[in-house]
This record gives structure tokens, C-alpha cells and sequence, in this order.
């Protein structure tokens, strides 16, 4: 009895000396993660100069760098562009994608494997191969420079049904059998999609949308090829990165950083407000289980 | 007013499998047809293609009269229950069931009074406001069918609807099915791969076997005149036994030699026997096992007992016949007082007649029933 009791106080001793390991760890690394983004706030807040300074914390605080991004620069300009584009796009794509998972989940058609395997190997390829082409195309008819933004909206819309891997992963979990019960119920396919596979593919719909919007957001690459030096059409990683020019990070190296702190706002919000819906399945009473 | 009228059915897949060959079959109207078969033998795929679910590659079937080949599902006026249930998981017991009504812009009214009324039926009233996955396998059910069953369809299909629930639920099921069927007259098509439901429930069934029907009739004509080799081995329980035996005639009639016994035909089959043009000499020889008797006296078969089953009120006796065939013999021994029944099951040896008018015979080349004469032959696999 009492050896076995010793045996499992020692057991749980050592569990603890492990377990406390694993939080040193964490923190450790939650710290290291955390340092860049606590050195943006603080640069965002100095007020003493805008050029890089070779200490941490600001000797004194202020908004300044808010006023100037705000008043003096274009930012507010592609702050804008950004959301337009960013929220075009989380629509769009998000319908699309939806869509054509759908389909290749549920019908069956001449050249549906070929598609797919196209689609798949076609997305293996880098986006920027293709970017030359896209940008003499978006020029004849009349979509770069001052008015890019409808043009990136082109570009990333279209070419994301190819994204569909993910939400077809999840619509081929959904039995068949409920779509064919509404189809004899008297369900139209479109009306089987949006009364019974779009209520219960929240998960799926969320970590599109997320995905639609995070990823223009944060481009650069197609944003400044298509802007193509037009600075008015800027998204705001190309205007940001612009600053980090020789010739403007002593004047801007402070703005930059508070711009930088606006950028994240959008993204971070997304993700708090909509992480819950993202872990949450719905499927369950469906079928027997 | 729905008949069913399936002409000249094939499915075939895109890859070649055939999995339905010229299925033929009119459904009266109010008629419960109980499809059933061996996993894969394509009584599902019939199905399907009367819901509309699956495209048909060849042939017609018609609802009411109407050619319904490319009709859309929701067109044709069926409702399905699928083995799986497959309740709509976000919406509520009540939701569920009025969600055809929904589709078909019925007032409010209307469709609160049908679905109270059909949850009456099924005895689900107080589970209206519970989501799917509250529910227990049977409860799912019946909302199911209760679904299925408020928009009073022309047709009612259902795709092995019992074989999710244990046992006990089954059968329990299996007779409120029989009920439901008392309370709404309409045509029913029924799968199943169980033979006792389609024993149960089928005004006829219709049995299938690697894509082709095996035989249409009523559960008596199945049981007492299976057309071949395969509806004989597939209906009853346990499986009737065959024999080799030869046919002879003489003034009499028709005797068939069975293990040295002598068993007259009885006229049903002589009579057809006699309008055949050619009756083969080595036949096979069906019978029941309820239909061997144990016998002390007389012309009998000997044989030594193997394994004797106990059921409780029957016994299955398994034995071997001399020439090293196996035989089943079902006893009956409610009569029987324990030190009888005892007796029974410690026997080594017995002696059994067959009961002649209950015999069939069946071609051995293609396991016809000789005395049907339209029986299909059993497919042989290619």
C-alpha cells in the first residue's frame, strides 16, 4: 500500500517537474515571438525621432507618427485600397471556392478527376510565374495602375477556385445521403446548397472567408507590379514597404511602424471574432453516429 | 392512383459494371414490393432509379403513366427513407418533417397541422422541438418516415430503413411499418437484404441476384415454389436441402430416386413435368427442412446426427448421410415432454421420409424449378 502510494507521488512529482519545463519552454518562446510586435508598438509611439534608433523603449511618447501617417502620406488612400480589395475578395472568393467544391464533392461529369488534377498541379506552380502575362492583360484592358484595385480584385478572384481542396475535404464528409433526402423533399441542387450544406459547413465557410481575406491583404507581389508606381492605387504592403527606402526610412521609419500596427488591426480582429465558429462542428445527429 | 411500371431497366456505370439488367416490373397502385438479394445484386440501384437518384441507361420507368426517365427527383412526387436517416442535422425534429411542405409553399396552417398529424402517427409529437442528435436510432426513424410521410407521395420508397437498429427494434419497427401501411394506402417499394422483412412485409417480392430478378411473387409462391436453385437457397431459414435424384416414369407417374427411396412427384409437377418437351433424367430434388420427417417405420434415409441446434421450441439437426451429403431436419418438438425432448437431442443416428407434396426439382444444368415455367435461370458468374 505504502509503496504503492510513494510510487505515485513520485509519479506525480516528476509529472509536475515536467509539466513546468514545458511552461519555461512556452513562455520562452511566447516571449522571443512577441518581441518584434512589442518593438512595432513602441517605435509606432516614439516620439523623439523618426529615423531607427539603436534602443527599445521610446524616451517619449507620443502620436505623432498617427497624425503624420494620417495627414501627411497617402496611407489613408491604401488603407482603403486594401480593404476594398481585401473585402471584394473574402466575398468573392469565399462564393466561389464554396462552389466549386460543391460540385466536384457532389457531381459527377466528364473531366471532373482532370479538372482537379489539373487544378492541383497548376497550384503547385508559383503564382508569379504567370505574372507578367496577367499584367499585360490587365493593361489592354485598362485595369493596372489608377485603377488597380479592380484589377487585383480580378486577379485574386479568379483564381481562386483552385483553393478548393480544403472546403471539398469537408463537403465529402457530409453524406450524400442528405442531399439526395432534399432533392426528393422537393430541394432544387442550388437550394440543397444554401438550406442544407451551408448551415452546417460554417466551419468551412468561416476558414474561407479568414483565408479570401487575409491573403490580399497582405500581398505584395501582384499589388506592386499592377500598381506599377501609380502611388494613389497603393495597397498598404507596397506603400509601407516604399518607406523602407534608402532615401525615407530616416523620415518615415516611425510612420512605417505605426502603419504597420493599423495593418494588423483588421486580420487580428477577423480572427478573434470569428475563431470560435472555426473549431465548432455541426454535422453530429445527421446521420446514424 | 400510382402504379410503377419499370420496362426494359439497365444501369451501367462508366466503368462497364452492369449493375441492373433488364429489369422488368409493373407495381400496382397501393402494392408494397419488397425488393431483396445478396449485397450487391442491384436491388438498391433499382431503387435509386425510381427516386431518380441515379440515371437510368437504358429502358423506362414510368409513375402514374408518366415516362419519369429524366425527370429531376423532386418532380416525381416519392419520398425516400434511407438506411442512414439522413435528418437534416441543423433543423429541428419539426423542421425536418416540414421541410417538403416548405419547399412546396404550403401555408403555415397546413403544414403545422400535417406534421402534428403525422407525429401523432408515429408517436413522436413530444420530440417535435429536439434536434436530430438528441434523438435515439429509432426515434430518427421515425422521423424519417415521418418526413416522408406528410406529403402523402405517390410513391414511398424506402432503402433498408431497419437494418441501423438492434434486434428488438427491428421487429418492432418491422410492425409499425405493417400499421403504417393500414394508415396510408400508397405504393410502396421496399429494399431490404433481410428475408424475413421481406417475408413480413411484401405484398410481393421481388428477388434479385448479380443484377438480374430471380423471381416475382407473392412470399407463399416464393417459399412453396421457389422458380430456381438460388430463390430455394435464399428464402427460408434454415437453407432447403438438395438432393441428387432420378426421374423416372411409369403408368403411375413421375418417381424420383433419392438415396434409394423412392419419392413420389406430386401431380402439380407431374402435370408440368408432361408439358415440357424434354425432362432431364438427374435432377435436383428441393425440400424443406421442416419437411423431412423422422420416421421408425418404413422406407427411410438413415443418417448420423453431426450437430444438433437447440431453438427452443425446434431443433436443427444437422446430419450426414452416408454417401458423406450433409442434411438439415427441422423438428418441432412443442409436443415433446422434457425426457422426449432430451431423448431428441441425444440421438446419434435417425431415419427421415420426405413429405412428397412439398418436394420441388430443379434442373441442375441451369437450376431451373421444372415446374415453373418462366423461371430465370441463376446467373453463373461471368
Amino acid at each position: 500500500m505504502a509503496d504503492t502510494t510513494k510510487k505515485y507521488a513520485s509519479k506525480s512529482g516528476r509529472e509536475r517537474t515536467s509539466r513546468i519545463l514545458i511552461y519555461v519552454f512556452l513562455t520562452a518562446l511566447s516571449i522571443i515571438w512577441m518581441i518584434p510586435f512589442f518593438y512595432l508598438i513602441c517605435q509606432a509611439f516614439r516620439g523623439e525621432s523618426r529615423s531607427m534608433v539603436t534602443y527599445f523603449f521610446p524616451k517619449q511618447w507620443s502620436l505623432e507618427n498617427f497624425r503624420i501617417l494620417f495627414r501627411e502620406t497617402e496611407f489613408g488612400h491604401w488603407y482603403l485600397n486594401t480593404l476594398i480589395i481585401a473585402l471584394f475578395n473574402a466575398v468573392l472568393q469565399t462564393v466561389i471556392v464554396l462552389c466549386v467544391a460543391y460540385a466536384l464533392s457532389r457531381m459527377r461529369f466528364k473531366g471532373r478527376k482532370l479538372l482537379m488534377n489539373l487544378m492541383l498541379i497548376l497550384g503547385m506552380f508559383p503564382g508569379f510565374l504567370s505574372m507578367i502575362a496577367t499584367y499585360f492583360i490587365l493593361k489592354l484592358i485598362g485595369l493596372t495602375s489608377e485603377n488597380s484595385v479592380p484589377g487585383l480584385i480580378l486577379v485574386y478572384a479568379a483564381s481562386s477556385g483552385m483553393g478548393y481542396y480544403i472546403a471539398k475535404g469537408f463537403f465529402d464528409t457530409i453524406p450524400k445521403s442528405l442531399d439526395e433526402a432534399a432533392r426528393i423533399d422537393g430541394a432544387s441542387r442550388s437550394r440543397v446548397f444554401f438550406r442544407i450544406i451551408m448551415p452546417m459547413a460554417k466551419p468551412i465557410i468561416i476558414y474561407t472567408i479568414m483565408m479570401a481575406f487575409i491573403a490580399p491583404w497582405g500581398d505584395f507581389m501582384y499589388a506592386s507590379l499592377i500598381t506599377f508606381g501609380h502611388e494613389k492605387a497603393y495597397n498598404v504592403a507596397v506603400g509601407l514597404y516604399k518607406w523602407l527606402d534608402k532615401e525615407h526610412l530616416s523620415n518615415y521609419f516611425t510612420v512605417f511602424c505605426a502603419g504597420g500596427l493599423f495593418v494588423s488591426v483588421p486580420v487580428t480582429a477577423l480572427f478573434l471574432g470569428l475563431q470560435k465558429y472555426y473549431v465548432e462542428g455541426v454535422t453530429g445527429g445527421a446521420v446514424k453516429g | 392512383m400510382a402504379d410503377v411500371k419499370l420496362t426494359n431497366v439497365k444501369k451501367q456505370y462508366d466503368n462497364g459494371f452492369v449493375a441492373v439488367h433488364d429489369f422488368n416490373l409493373e407495381i400496382k397502385h397501393e402494392e408494397f414490393i419488397v425488393l431483396v438479394g445478396p449485397s450487391g445484386c442491384g436491388k438498391s440501384t433499382t431503387l435509386r432509379m425510381i427516386a431518380g437518384l441515379e440515371d437510368i441507361t437504358d429502358g423506362t420507368i414510368e409513375i402514374d403513366g408518366t415516362v419519369v426517365n429524366d425527370m429531376e427527383p423532386k418532380d416525381r412526387d416519392i419520398a425516400m427513407v434511407f438506411q442512414n436517416y439522413a435528418l437534416y442535422p441543423h433543423m429541428s425534429v419539426y423542421e425536418n418533417i416540414a421541410f417538403g411542405l416548405r419547399l412546396r409553399k404550403v401555408p403555415n396552417k397546413e403544414i403545422h397541422k400535417k406534421v402534428t398529424e403525422a407525429a401523432e402517427i408515429l408517436g413522436i409529437t413530444e420530440l417535435l422541438g429536439r434536434k436530430p442528435k438528441q434523438l435515439s436510432g429509432g426515434q430518427r426513424q421515425r422521423v424519417a418516415i415521418g418526413r416522408a410521410i406528410v406529403r402523402v407521395p405517390k410513391v414511398f420508397l424506402m432503402d433498408e430503413p431497419l437494418s441501423n437498429l438492434d434486434a428488438k427494434l427491428r421487429n418492432q419497427m418491422r410492425a409499425e411499418i405493417i400499421l403504417l401501411r393500414e394508415k396510408i394506402r400508397t405504393t410502396f417499394v421496399y429494399v431490404t437484404h433481410d428475408q424475413t422483412e421481406a417475408m413480413t412485409l411484401g405484398d410481393r417480392i421481388v428477388i434479385m441476384k448479380d443484377g438480374y430478378v430471380m423471381q416475382v411473387g407473392t412470399p407463399q409462391e416464393l417459399f412453396n415454389h421457389p422458380a430456381n436453385l438460388f430463390v430455394a437457397g435464399f428464402i427460408g431459414t434454415p437453407q432447403m436441402n438438395f438432393f441428387d435424384a432420378e426421374l423416372k416414369k411409369d403408368r403411375n407417374g413421375y418417381t424420383a430416386k433419392v438415396e434409394g427411396l423412392n419419392v413420389k412427384v406430386p401431380k402439380h409437377i407431374a402435370d408440368a413435368l408432361d408439358k415440357r418437351e424434354s425432362v432431364p433424367e438427374k435432377v435436383l430434388l428441393g425440400v424443406r427442412p421442416e419437411n423431412l420427417i423422422l420416421t421408425d417405420s418404413g422406407e427411410s434415409i438413415g443418417a448420423s446426427i453431426k450437430v444438433t441446434e437447440m431453438m427452443g421450441s425446434e431443433i436443427h439437426i444437422h446430419a450426414e448421410l452416408p454417401d458423406g451429403k450433409n442434411v438439415i431436419i427441422k423438428v418441432q418438438i412443442a409436443d415433446l415432454d422434457d425426457d422426449q425432448q432430451n431423448e431428441m437431442l441425444t440421438r446419434h443416428g435417425i431415419a427421415f421420409r420426405i413429405r412428397e407434396r412439398t418436394i420441388n426439382l430443379f434442373d441442375p444444368e441451369d437450376g431451373r424449378n421444372l415446374a415453373v415455367s418462366d423461371a430465370a435461370a441463376v446467373p453463373t458468374n461471368e
